[in-house]
């Protein structure tokens, strides 16, 4: 059967050594040193792009969590505010002494130590600072007390010599006096939004963003990972789950922006049928709405990159499970699933990070209003963090700059935290094979 | 051709995928204490006809098993059939050794887990230790039960297959080529292995080593083109084959 082949007697045997061949070998080695170089500068920049973003934001966003206080001396015994010192034990005291024109005592006494101007000198809520003193100590109002009250934007940026010459002389004169100090703002991760930029605060937005993430996840991750599941394991291959695979795919295409109209018509959105007006079925500007929004925009994402991780699961396995008598749903959830949670979890990290830095949609579901308190459920009023980025980045005062600056790095910090959560629990499922 | 009845039985049994037929019209008898071999070359049918037994099949997209096979005389394609009942009394053994990846103690414990064979913990660890015994791997792997199943040898692994198997206590064991990704020295373990498990379980193993048919087997098919060209005593059908077909491949023509 194995005839030998026919001698090749017309062919001259191949010369390894000949000029032409060394040229060739030499091109090979060229190609192979230039694809190495263009990877390498392809990682350098990126590499470079990304430092040059942290160094900014670093460099501009870390003053968002520095405030400067100045020293005002306020003496009480002189003002004799009119309080009952009973009432300052009691949840009332806030309602009394902004009842007994603290404020205006605060501004009096920047007005007279600081001069001319003195009561620019101060933030709008430095007179908080105050009543958070007295509260303490109601001894206080006795007496004549010095407390560190937060400078106003005016004069932070005149202590940077960014300000308007009487700014600055004012600067000048406070800094040579001793009266200012700076410190880390921890007011900064404990408010929420203001219209003065020294009292803004970005713990409103972050858990608007807290509870809007948990209610994307939870629809999101067990309809996604369910959807994978049945499309792979138990629907039959015909046109309709052709159908279905290819809308998908599609949908995980579609712009943020129409999931947001989507999300404004359905659960926004009011109807009139025969007279009875229904709707909307999901409260304005809440996480709860922002969250299911969010939710069917990365649902596409999850089910795609759970399908991949099911399908790439050996067959053998799902035979060996078969083979000793496992019924499908077993094969399903003690051998499939978790051997494809690994790639299962880094598709959910891609969409939950999409979600969380996504502000388009959100803006069209009313979750771009200004928002003073935190919001206390899934129901109430709220922003996330790219929003109040947003917002701010749009605002006219100077000293919003820092603060959203230092938004952006509460924003990349929540993304890191969340995404190595997720990477911690994908290596904890991670199987040797 | 023999006087008890037989354990599993094919009438007519034809395999299609789609509108290709891959076994035609298939009919033998398994019996109990035997070891019965399917030989033929690549693409005969002999591993989708072994697949038919224990409705794996079913697995298949586009599969379709017409005729009849039973198990002690009932239908096991039949409506009333509990396809995870059915795997269960006949194991099946896969050409590469495909193992949990968890530990070696899980591997042979899952199915008596979800067979619930097991009413205690101590009661599930006699029962790994038997299967693993019978499949002569418990002396290599007695102390490290919590090593992953996918860390052992090739050899090692597919013995903890058959384990795995054996530990649901089957009735029937099919074997599809359980040698085939083995070296020489695993590969006799596995079949002495076989001849110990012989009259426990019926056994049926499809091998294209004919050698290996001649050693293990009492009975041998010899399929080609997926039908059935002879069927009959290992003995008589090496020494004395019938057909002429079967006399050409086992001396080597073709294959």
């Amino acid at each position: 059967m194995n005839s030998p082949l026919p001698a090749q007697a017309d062919r001259t045997p191949t010369d390894w050594n000949a000029p032409a061949m060394q040229k060739r070998i030499a091109r090979r080695y060229a190609a192979e040193r230039r694809f190495k170089l263009f990877g390498l500068a392809a990682v350098v920049l990126s590499a470079a792009f990304l430092a040059f973003l942290l160094a900014t934001m670093v460099s501009q966003g870390w003053r968002g969590f520095v405030r400067t206080d100045v020293a005002l001396t306020i003496d009480f015994k002189a003002a004799a505010l009119p309080v009952d010192r009973a009432v300052l034990r009691t949840p009332g005291a806030d309602l009394a002494l902004a009842g007994a024109e603290l404020e205006n005592t605060v501004k009096g006494a920047a007005a007279t130590q600081f001069g001319v101007g003195g009561e620019d000198a101060i933030s709008e809520y430095a007179w908080l600072k105050v009543r958070e003193a007295i509260k303490q100590d109601p001894t206080n109002l006795d007496r004549a007390v010095r407390i560190p009250v937060p400078a106003s934007t005016r004069l932070d940026q005149a202590l940077r010599g960014d300000g308007t010459a009487e700014a600055q002389a004012l600067a000048e004169r406070l800094k040579a006096a001793g009266l200012v100090s700076t410190g880390f703002n921890a007011d900064f991760l404990r408010m929420s939004d203001s219209t003065d930029p020294v009292a803004v605060g970005i713990w409103g937005a972050l858990k608007g963003s807290l509870l809007t993430m948990a209610i994307t996840f939870l629809i999101a991750f067990p309809v996604g990972v369910l959807s994978a599941i049945y499309l792979e394991e138990y629907a039959p291959r015909n046109r309709w789950t052709d159908l279905i695979e290819v809308s998908i795919n599609n949908l995980a295409a579609v712009p943020s922006i129409i999931f947001g109209l989507l999300g404004l018509a359905v659960f926004l959105g009011t109807w009139e049928v025969m007279g009875v007006r229904f709707g909307p079925i999901l409260p304005r500007s809440a996480a709860l709405v922002g969250g299911v929004t969010l939710a069917l925009m990365i649902m596409p994402v999850i089910v795609i990159a759970s399908r991949n991780a099911i399908k790439a699961v050996p067959p053998s396995i799902r035979d060996a499970a078969l083979g000793i008598g496992a019924s499908p749903v077993q094969v399903v959830f003690h051998h499939v699933l978790p051997l494809a949670m690994p790639g299962i979890l880094t598709g959910t990290i891609i969409g939950m990070a999409r979600a969380l830095g996504e502000t388009a949609p959100l803006l069209l579901i009313g979750m771009r209003a200004f928002i003073v308190q935190p919001p206390g459920g899934f129901t109430d009023p709220a922003t996330v963090l790219p929003v109040q980025i947003f917002l701010w980045s749009d605002e006219v005062s100077r000293g919003f700059v820092e603060k959203t600056s230092a938004a952006i790095l509460v924003l990349l910090a929540f993304l890191l935290a969340m995404n190595s959560l997720a990477i911690y629990l994908r290596n904890r499922f991670e199987t040797r094979w | 051709m023999t006087e008890q009845t037989p354990k599993m039985s094919a009438r007519d049994v034809s395999v299609f995928y789609g509108d290709k037929q891959a076994v035609k019209n298939v009919s033998i008898d398994i019996d109990m204490d035997k070891v019965t071999a399917f030989i033929g070359p690549s693409g005969c049918g002999k591993s989708t006809f072994l697949r038919s037994f224990n409705r794996m099949n079913d697995t298949v997209a586009g599969a379709r098993v017409e005729g009849l096979v039973t198990l002690d005389g009932e239908d096991i394609y039949a409506p009333s059939m509990d396809v995870v009942q059915l795997r269960a009394r006949v194991g099946m053994v896969f050409q590469k050794p495909n193992p949990f990846p968890k530990s070696i103690f899980e591997n042979v414990a899952y199915g008596p887990r979800i067979h619930g064979l097991a009413a205690s913990r101590s009661e599930l660890e006699g029962i790994v230790e038997s299967a693993l015994r019978r499949a002569g791997l418990w002396d290599e792997v007695k102390d490290r039960l919590s090593d992953s199943g996918t860390a052992l040898s090739g050899g090692q692994q597919q013995r903890l297959c058959i384990a795995r198997a054996i530990a649901v206590d089957p009735e029937v064991i099919l074997m599809d080529e359980p040698a085939s990704a083995l070296d020489p020295i695993a590969t006799a373990k596995i079949e002495e292995l076989i001849g110990e498990l012989r009259g426990r379980y019926a056994i049926v193993i499809v091998t294209h080593n004919m050698q290996q048919a001649a050693r293990v087997s009492q009975r041998t098919a010899f399929f080609h083109l997926g039908t059935l060209v002879e069927y009959g005593e290992t003995d008589a059908m090496f020494t004395a084959p019938r057909m002429e077909r079967t006399k050409d491949y086992i001396t080597g023509r073709y294959g």
